[in-house]
């Protein structure tokens, strides 16, 4: 897979920046950023249809982040800096994206990797079987969100890249998760 | 039985549920942290409300919801689902003209609980 690179190419090879945010996010946070989006996005006379597709996927990124982050204290783990970024932009190609990044357990990483994969794979009417299949057979179970998150995203946009990155040693036992949807 | 209101936040709808006149309405925006959590007392109060009457009315205007809202969306329409034989349920699914993905989202729930009577709403 192609190195996505650091976060200042993304910024700096791309057009426009709507949002950045980086730090610990919660759903306050989270509230406050989607609202001053939707003023963003909304000047850039975007169609509704596109726009809804921004703020679906920046609020599904946002909490997959924050659920990261309630994770580690839930378990009592070592706590670590979980290094959410988010970034909500449109490129040259006058596309909108939403960018992330955070740090994650190394153990979570080939279940996500796995999902991703079988994701990226399928065309758009295959994702969106898929999503109701998962959003029916998790009928009745209160996990987060019942696991369709990612296909929620891959519904609402246009191509997904990852990648994980274990270069940085300072997160030792953890991996650095970079993400992008690129939304019509 | 009380109805239950919770008024509209940036991030979650305005719910209604009356218990004098049967109808449910849900409006607004529904991305919530702990969507399950938050609607606990929604859940609930139809299952209650199923046992003191048997027609229900539900009108729902939402904007953009997160997945799991859309799991929890699905939960209580297949709550419906398991009354549709012993009571007159009608859910109204109303969108913006403008706003397809809450058109195609009600067209999904139409697909997946073909035997529930849910109509598309447009909004003019």
């Amino acid at each position: 897979m192609k190195r996505m690179g650091s976060l200042e190419s993304v910024l700096q090879n791309d057009g426009v920046i709507f949002l950045t945010y980086g730090g610990l996010l919660t759903q306050a946070l989270l509230v406050a950023l989607t609202e001053s989006l939707e003023k963003g996005v909304e000047g850039d006379a975007v169609n509704k249809k596109t726009a809804i597709n921004i703020f679906t996927v920046f609020i599904e990124v946002a909490q997959n982040i924050m659920n990261y982050s309630s994770q580690k204290q839930n378990d009592n783990a070592v706590p670590f800096d979980t290094r959410g970024l988010i970034v909500v932009g449109k490129g040259l190609d006058d596309k909108y994206y939403v960018f992330s990044q955070n740090v994650m357990a190394i153990a979570d990483q080939d279940k996500l990797e796995t999902k991703l994969t079988e994701v990226i794979g399928c065309d758009r009417e295959t994702v969106k079987r898929l999503y109701r299949e998962a959003r029916r057979d998790g009928r009745h179970s209160h996990s987060r969100g019942g696991g369709i998150g990612m296909y929620e995203i891959a519904k609402k946009c246009e191509q997904i890249e990852f990648e994980f990155d274990q270069s940085d040693k300072t997160i030792e036992g953890n991996t650095l998760f970079r993400f992008k949807a690129t939304i019509a | 039985m009380e109805s239950l209101i919770i008024e509209e936040t940036k991030y979650t709808p305005k719910i209604s549920m009356d218990a004098a006149s049967g109808v449910i309405e849900m409006s607004g925006k529904s991305y919530p942290e702990n969507t399950f959590d938050f609607y606990a007392p929604v859940m609930k109060w139809l299952e209650d409300y199923f046992t003191t009457t048997n027609k229900i009315v539900i009108n729902m205007e939402i904007i953009y919801f997160n997945s799991s809202s859309s799991k929890l969306f699905f939960d209580f329409f297949d709550l419906c689902d398991e009354k549709r034989d012993t009571h007159d349920i009608e859910i109204n699914w109303i969108y913006d003209a403008d706003n397809e993905n809450a058109e195609e989202a009600g067209e999904d729930f139409i697909e997946d609980f073909e035997f529930l009577r849910i109509n598309l709403v447009v909004k003019k």
